[in-house]
């Protein structure tokens, strides 16, 4: 042993080499199966709101319940393409209360008023029924809860509104509190590049 | 414009009106809907210059940003070290655990955090259809092997559930040291269990850690109310205790320290220059300064002992 090291420092520096070796090949390891960025996400084949044929009146909210962010990262989405634009759509409106004098139904049917109806193009104020209706939910007023999404099932809808993670407001815990909860396993992680599917509605998974 | 709408649509208005004579405004009972159309109309047959608009898909953050996350940390972690170790000030260490606590607390929500990702690692290591992304294998080694060479310098200023903690110390006690040291004992219980519930099978699994993060709800400035009052709680007990979250529970703590003890450089009372007044081991809230020397292992980086020292104070005097 050389001048100036004892040989407490010469076994320092074996143990430390060793650990160092251990964690690097732990690293290595792990960077190898290394998959890239994985997001929660919904998947609407599995979620009790959007499945067709599921019986029950009530809407499972556990979306909005068990997310850690306080106004849960789901959110409801029209996906456009699929939607009806229907004159009266039993999303917006709630088809069961009492029809007002415009011959349309007097509630809405989101507790948070987040669904936006726009006519699209002119509209005969003479034969407002004949006419096509944009609707485009407010993300920052949906909290998930779902009401709308079951309400545009078929056969009343189309099914074009279904519940999604929004990337940017989820937190991307290490085990979503949501699937936790949820009695149907709707939730599972992918891949980012899967997450940006331009399809929404019923989108199956494997 | 006539009949851009299926003829279905006007029955059904003529159906709400009848349905205003008949008397709905019994809630009870439902109109008879009926969907207009059979298929979503699309932008031809709507016509009009009409565009169907894009669903809004936000993207999660950027790759880039996670990288540059982790840059940050390494950037942090040497800042840390050229603090304590080299410019022995007390001002700029705290000056980064404040930038720390700010940026890797408030703003990144305490995520991503190398605490937490102990239990990834341990269901990588284990499971083997389960991976984890590079940003976070890197950021559960680098502190790692930083306290490899010179001792906890992340716990210091830069996790911000350190930093969060080291804000609030104010008239610190000293812990008895085998109170100190049986407590201790409670981060291994912690980590084995941490570990032994992420490796179950995937049905099963839980991430404790995360689950009982102290202080992610302030970083969110939401979350479940028991957890913000144990956050509260540990908070409040840091005032007197220094940071009882980093000594008696943090898992990764653990890991840190035994890599510490492996260490060559770190805080040192040097043998030689010291003057023997003991202020150091008074002003540590960390009970790291044992028999006048600092113990490496439970070293928290917080250069109080330098900013204590008369000799530091003394200009002239070599420490």
């Amino acid at each position: 042993m050389s001048d100036g090291i004892t040989r407490r420092d010469a076994l320092g520096r074996v143990v430390r080499g060793t650990v160092l070796l251990g964690l690097g090949s732990t690293a290595g390891f792990l960077i190898n199966k290394a998959e890239g960025q994985v997001v929660w996400q919904v998947d609407t084949s599995r979620c009790v709101n959007s499945r067709l044929g599921e019986a029950g009146a009530e809407v499972c909210m556990l979306c909005t319940t068990q997310c850690v962010v306080a106004q849960s990262a789901v959110r409801a989405i029209n996906s456009f393409r699929d939607c009806g634009r229907c004159y009266v759509c039993p999303a917006y409106y709630n088809i069961r209360s009492a029809v007002d004098e415009r011959g349309l139904p007097s509630e809405k049917l989101c507790p948070r008023d987040a669904i936006r109806r726009t006519p699209i193009g002119f509209v005969d104020p003479e034969d407002p029924a004949n006419n096509f209706y944009e609707y485009v939910i407010e993300e920052e007023k949906c909290d998930g809860c779902g009401l709308c999404v079951k309400a545009c099932r078929e056969p009343l809808g189309l099914g074009s509104i279904v519940l999604k993670v929004r990337h940017n407001l989820c937190v991307d815990c290490n085990r979503c509190a949501i699937s936790i909860a949820c009695p149907h396993d709707a939730l599972f992680q992918h891949k980012v590049a899967d997450a940006l599917e331009p399809t929404l509605a019923r989108q199956p998974q494997p | 414009m006539t009949s851009r709408a299926p003829r279905s649509v006007r029955l059904l208005a003529a159906a709400v009106l009848a349905g205003v004579l008949s008397g709905a405004h019994v809630a009870a009972q439902a109109i008879q809907y009926e969907r207009p159309v059979q298929v979503a109309p699309q932008q031809e047959t709507i016509g009009g210059g009409y565009v169907t608009p894009d669903v809004q898909r936000p993207r999660p953050r950027e790759y880039w940003l996670q990288v540059a996350d982790v840059g940050l940390l390494a950037v942090a972690m040497a800042l840390a070290v050229w603090f304590v170790i080299e410019r022995r000030s007390r001002a700029w260490t705290l000056t980064l655990t404040a930038a720390s606590l700010a940026y890797f607390g408030f703003y990144r929500q305490g995520c991503i955090c190398p605490i937490g990702s102990i239990q990834n690692v341990a269901v990588a290591l284990t499971d083997s259809t389960y991976s984890i992304p590079m940003v976070v294998t890197a950021v559960f080694f680098m502190p790692l092997v930083v306290a490899l060479f010179v001792g906890r310098a992340f716990c210091g200023s830069v996790c911000p559930l350190g930093a969060m903690q080291e804000l609030v110390v104010l008239k610190p006690i000293q812990v008895p040291r085998r109170l100190d040291n049986a407590l201790g004992l409670l981060k291994y219980v912690y980590l084995a269990l941490a570990i032994g519930l992420a490796i179950r099978p995937e049905i099963a699994r839980d991430f404790v850690i995360c689950r009982f993060d102290p202080f992610v709800g302030f970083f969110r400035r939401e979350g479940f109310a028991h957890m913000m009052a144990i956050g509260a709680g540990f908070l409040v007990l840091g005032t007197v205790v220094g940071r009882p979250y980093c000594r008696y529970l943090c898992p990764y703590g653990g890991l840190l320290s035994w890599c510490s003890r492996l260490a060559t450089r770190g805080v040192t009372i040097t043998p030689a220059k010291e003057l023997d007044c003991g202020l150091c081991a008074k002003a540590c809230p960390y009970g790291a300064i044992d028999r006048m020397r600092a113990v490496r292992k439970e070293c928290l980086y917080c250069a109080r002992c330098y900013a204590s020292c008369p000799c530091e104070a003394t200009p002239g005097v070599a420490v």
